[in-house]
């Protein structure tokens, strides 16, 4: 088996195996956070790999531990001084510009998700066909954490579970397990690890486009996981009608009358959870949610990249810089929200992010166009 | 053909962007690939500015409950070419349906969304519940019709005719659905003219009750939605006949199941059984047998019955207590006329869409066939339409915020423009329909695709609430009634916004230019010109039989036509100008732009009415042109087809699977699972 390894780019390792392609994140020490240069990078592997007619098939997996924890927000929040928001602006763009070709790929992806996968990380795997969850996946989309929202089309691929079960993912940031991930769909696929290598030659043995006969592949390798008993996965009635509620102060409420009933410990958790985030964060992200269940995956980035900005610019509000620092830099995991509390923030101040960003260089974000290629059925269907 | 020289030259092909070159051998890959308008298709405007403007107003709640409808496993969700469509399982049987449409309200009710609906008050919460109807009847009219029944003919009539107890006793257990109400006004051998009904209640003020019978099977109540199956309670209407009087017709509240759902003694209900659409409503037939009910029980805001049995009213006379009787109607047809609209946007999103992907028949042997909305003839056929409908959006906008802002001032001109605006809506409704339904070819028979399936399910919107020849016939009247006053009191026209009459009668330009054609002024003048004469004609055509001898009811009834073309001329007008008003707050710009394109079309769309040459309005000269202005219109709407129809707002689950990947959705790989 021939394969070749691009020492140059370290940080993002490739292997050519017959008409299949392995990217490996290589940064395994961050967790394989995502830096602009892996983005980069992985915007030109997808795109050659796409004119490629030898290509058939990408996997996607990473180094280490963590399949990969999301951008490098902390590196980003380093760089960015409050007057060059566009820098980092910039780099949410091509994030989104990679996740929009890997969501509209002519061509299947399978992504190995062998251990953490949390946010940019889930945005670089979920949009694409194929994803293969093991016994030690985690993930989560923990933003609201951060003062930031999830983004990287959550608000298309969390609206799309069961229920209201990603708004509870979003809002909460709560962990789920390889067995959960494929109950709810985020995962196609559980393969336990020890058959990852068996499962990887077979793939670049296949010698397909065709999802249907790589899906077969997968499934000869897969096993059907159960959930654990304590799984919120089990708790879905409750999820949904809590999380079905109409704003987010009404969802605590919900969840506090539930809790009375039940006396449950994972509800007053959860309860817990969303007074502990940033209030501007769960709000932008539950209208963002609402939206992003009637909209395409491209408007879905389009009004995503909106919020972003807005959130960068930090006009309205301040909380990114105040999670980074409290998570990330100083790690002293107390930070000070503002707007401190819920009811402080009104509909019209909601509004405001998702309105296009007052500045002159700035301008709504620029899908790549799609047109040239023959998509596949489930491609068209998302957009 | 060597598939890397094929693929080489897809790719060429692609890259200069250029129509697939001929080829001599068709393959089935070249022609039918499926190929979504989204990516070849731009927009213009910004679509989602369009749809605020539109949907007007609760844009946030509307996509909530959508949401809600689209997560449940009730509303019927299924898979077609990969994406989910939600919409009844129209081959249940009847009674299956009707149970879904009850599960449906139950689920929704659990999840809060009625809350408010009749213990809130003010504009925003009224507004808030149109909204919700809209969406529910995006997805179907049965839900929209069995909760518009209990909410705002139950629920209304308690609120309009009922006073404080009965507010206190029955609206919050009517939002809870502790108690499903329906109402009982139309009998057999009564429907618009609810003055005639049979049904007798009579007093004992031995007991201080009253006593409902039918005296008559031409009396049964008849079409009472919600009564075969599910209605506990409901509106009685009926001739209160107190000590031998005959004070007219009154309602009040009877029960008619238990809480177990057992009918009550002296009660007979029967179904009215399959019907050609609503069958998800389980609309029934009531008899009453001497029932009787507490005195209490007589919702009495307008006219009430003392202890010892004295009849007592506030308004003396009897006509102005009936029409105080039919002001929950006027709620009810604002619903109709909103909700037509939101159909025919589902039919025109479905066919402009169906439209941007299907193609037929090639203009050159081995060249491409050409999509459905490149030939003139089909853009013609829609972009009028689509024209109709932005122009109506603005119409039913206006017609909501004149009802929630109503006083007692404004209850006339809100009859006049709901009767109008219901009965001009839900006619071009159903004519949008079947040209949707056409334009779609053979798909369009198909229930999964809607469209053709809307039409038997919207077919009662003519009827009910009022039959709209009859409403038009009384926008007439009430025109004529303004006429008179104005002349017997040598005043100024005032109000429905005929203050145009007050001013010199428009002159049309013997030769209209495309410029003249396009400007709203030209097109208002042009409007209000057919609006003014046939006023005038009406008038002159009931006082010639008034001078004749004949009876005013004689002389109306006998100039039927004229009043058709007012009523018609009216409510075209009315609209227009809510279209204006609605432009006119937008800066200038590319939504602007394309509005005031869809405006003239709209405009010029009227005046190809035939009255315009019946009448002698347009010269025969000026008709051509017209004519000539909406061809050309038309085709510069085209590149905004897809953009029009997207800004309506309706999420692809409540379209159908022809107005997306129709290939996937109908390969044999779908047929497998």
């Amino acid at each position: 088996m021939a394969s070749s390894v691009s020492s140059q780019q370290d940080k993002v390792l490739v292997e050519a195996n017959s008409s299949a392609r392995i990217i490996t994140l290589n940064r395994p020490k961050q967790l394989n956070a995502q830096s602009f240069q892996m983005i980069y990078r992985l915007l030109e592997l997808f795109l050659v790999y796409e004119e490629d007619p030898i290509v058939k098939l990408v996997i996607l997996k990473g180094k280490g531990r963590a399949f990969s924890v999301g951008g490098d927000v902390a590196a980003l929040v380093r760089d960015m001084r409050a007057d060059d928001w566009r820098v980092g602006a910039n780099f949410f763009s091509q994030v989104f510009k990679l996740i929009y070709l890997i969501a509209t790929y002519s061509k299947p992806q399978v992504s190995i998700l062998n251990g953490i996968v949390m946010g940019g990380g889930a945005g670089i795997s979920v949009h694409g066909r194929f994803r293969v969850a093991t016994e030690n996946t985690t993930f989560a989309m923990p933003e609201v954490d951060l003062g930031l929202f999830p983004d990287v089309a959550a608000s298309y691929f969390l609206s799309r579970l069961p229920g209201f079960f990603g708004e509870y993912v979003g809002l909460t940031g709560s962990r789920l397990d390889g067995a959960e991930m494929l109950a709810c769909g985020l995962a196609t696929h559980f393969v336990p690890s020890a058959k990852l290598p068996m499962l990887e030659a077979a793939l670049c043995n296949a010698d397909s486009s065709d999802p249907v006969i790589i899906s077969s592949i997968i499934d000869q390798y897969s096993e059907k996981p159960s959930l654990k008993e304590q799984s919120v996965y089990n708790r879905l009635d409750v999820i949904d009608g809590c999380f079905s509620q109409r704003t987010v102060e009404e969802i605590i409420s919900a969840l506090e009358r539930e809790d009375v009933h039940h006396m449950d410990s994972w509800i007053s958790a959860t309860i817990q959870k969303l007074k502990k985030s940033s209030p501007t964060s769960l709000k932008i992200f539950l209208r963002s949610i609402r939206e992003g269940r009637l909209q395409g995956v491209g408007q879905c980035l389009v009004r995503e990249y909106r919020m972003v900005s807005h959130v960068l610019k930090g006009e309205l509000s301040k909380d990114f810089f105040e999670g980074c620092r409290a998570i990330l830099l100083d790690k002293d995991k107390n930070p000070n929200w503002e707007p401190s509390k819920l009811e402080m923030i009104d509909e019209g101040r909601v509004e405001c992010y998702f309105s296009k960003v007052k500045h002159e260089e700035w301008e709504d974000l620029k899908l790549p166009i799609r047109v040239k290629f023959e998509l596949p059925p489930y491609v068209i269907a998302k957009l | 053909m060597d598939r890397a020289f094929q693929r080489t030259r897809i790719l060429t092909n692609h890259l200069l962007l250029s129509t697939p070159a001929q080829t001599a051998c068709l393959t089935s890959n070249d022609c039918f690939n499926y190929s979504p308008p989204e990516l070849s298709e731009n927009y213009a405007f910004d679509v989602n500015e369009m749809r605020k403007l539109m949907d007007g107003h609760d844009v946030e709640e509307r996509d909530r409950l959508f949401g809600l409808i689209i997560q449940s496993r009730l509303f019927n969700p299924r898979v077609r070419g990969g994406k989910v469509f939600v919409s009844p399982d129209y081959n249940q049987s009847m009674e299956q349906q009707r149970e879904m449409t009850w599960k449906r309200i139950e689920y929704l009710l659990e999840r809060g969304v009625f809350k408010g609906w009749m213990t809130g008050e003010g504009e925003d919460v009224e507004m808030k519940r149109f909204a919700c109807f809209e969406v529910l009847g995006l997805f179907d009219h049965s839900i929209s019709i069995k909760l518009g029944v209990h909410f705002f003919l139950w629920g209304g009539a308690i609120q309009f005719f009922g006073t404080k107890h009965h507010h206190d006793k029955w609206l919050r257990d009517t939002e809870n659905y502790k108690v499903k109400g329906c109402f009982s006004m139309t009998e057999l051998g009564h429907g618009s003219n609810v003055r005639g009904i049979e049904t007798v209640t009579t007093y004992d003020s031995k007991t201080g009750e009253f006593v409902i019978n039918t005296p008559c099977e031409s009396a049964q109540k008849y079409w009472i939605g919600g009564a075969a199956k599910h209605a506990t309670h409901t509106i009685v209407f009926s001739q209160l006949n107190i000590n031998g009087n005959n004070e007219g017709v009154h309602a009040l509240i009877a029960q008619i199941r238990d809480a177990d759902g057992n009918v009550c003694p002296n009660i007979r209900i029967a179904d009215c059984g399959h019907k050609i659409g609503l069958n998800g409503v389980d609309n029934g037939r009531i008899w009453f047998d001497n029932v009787r009910v507490p005195r209490e029980n007589l919702l009495n805001s307008v006219a009430d019955v003392s202890p010892d049995g004295k009849y007592l009213s506030s308004i003396k006379d009897p006509d102005q207590r009936f029409a105080a009787f039919l002001s929950p109607l006027t709620a009810g047809r604002v619903n109709i006329a909103v909700n037509a609209v939101y159909q025919s946007k589902v039919g025109l999103s479905i066919a402009i869409r169906y439209a941007l992907t299907r193609r037929a028949f090639s203009l050159k042997p081995n060249e491409p066939e050409v999509l459905l909305l490149d030939y003139p003839s089909h853009q013609r056929r829609l972009l009028p339409l689509l024209a109709k409908i932005y122009a109506m959006s603005f119409g039913a906008n206006y017609l909501k915020m004149l009802y929630v802002k109503r006083t007692p001032q404004s209850n006339k001109t809100i009859h006049v423009v709901s009767s109008s605006f219901k009965a001009t809506i839900t006619w071009s409704n159903m004519q949008i329909l079947q040209e949707c339904r056409e334009a779609c070819g053979g798909q369009g028979l198909k229930t999964e695709n809607r469209v053709g399936h809307l039409k038997a399910e919207h077919d009662v919107q003519s009827t009910f609430e009022g039959d709209n020849n009859i409403l038009m016939q009384q926008v007439s009247k009430a025109l004529f009634a303004e006429y008179m006053a104005a002349q017997k009191r040598n005043k100024v026209f005032k109000g429905l916004g005929l203050e145009h009459m007050n001013k010199p009668c428009p002159v049309i330009p013997s030769q209209l230019t495309s410029t003249t054609l396009r400007c709203s002024q030209f097109q208002m003048d042009a409007l209000c010109l057919r609006e003014r004469e046939l006023l005038n004609r009406f008038v002159a055509d009931v006082s010639q039989y008034l001078a004749k001898g004949e009876s005013k009811e004689q002389a109306f009834n006998m100039s039927y036509q004229v009043a058709e073309d007012l009523g018609k001329a009216f409510s075209d007008r009315a609209i227009f100008q809510t279209f204006v008003e609605a432009e006119a707050t937008l800066a200038s710009g590319s939504l602007k732009d394309v509005l005031g394109m869809v405006r003239s079309l709209y405009a010029l769309n009227c005046l190809e009415d035939i009255t315009y040459l019946r009448y002698g309005f347009l010269s025969v000269d000026n008709g051509v042109a017209v004519s000539r202005e909406i061809t050309k219109l038309c085709t510069e709407l085209r590149p905004h087809a897809l953009g029009l129809v997207s800004s309506f707002g309706i999420p692809d689950s409540f379209l159908s699977p022809i107005a997306f990947n129709w290939v996937d959705a109908n390969s044999w790989s779908s047929v497998q699972h």
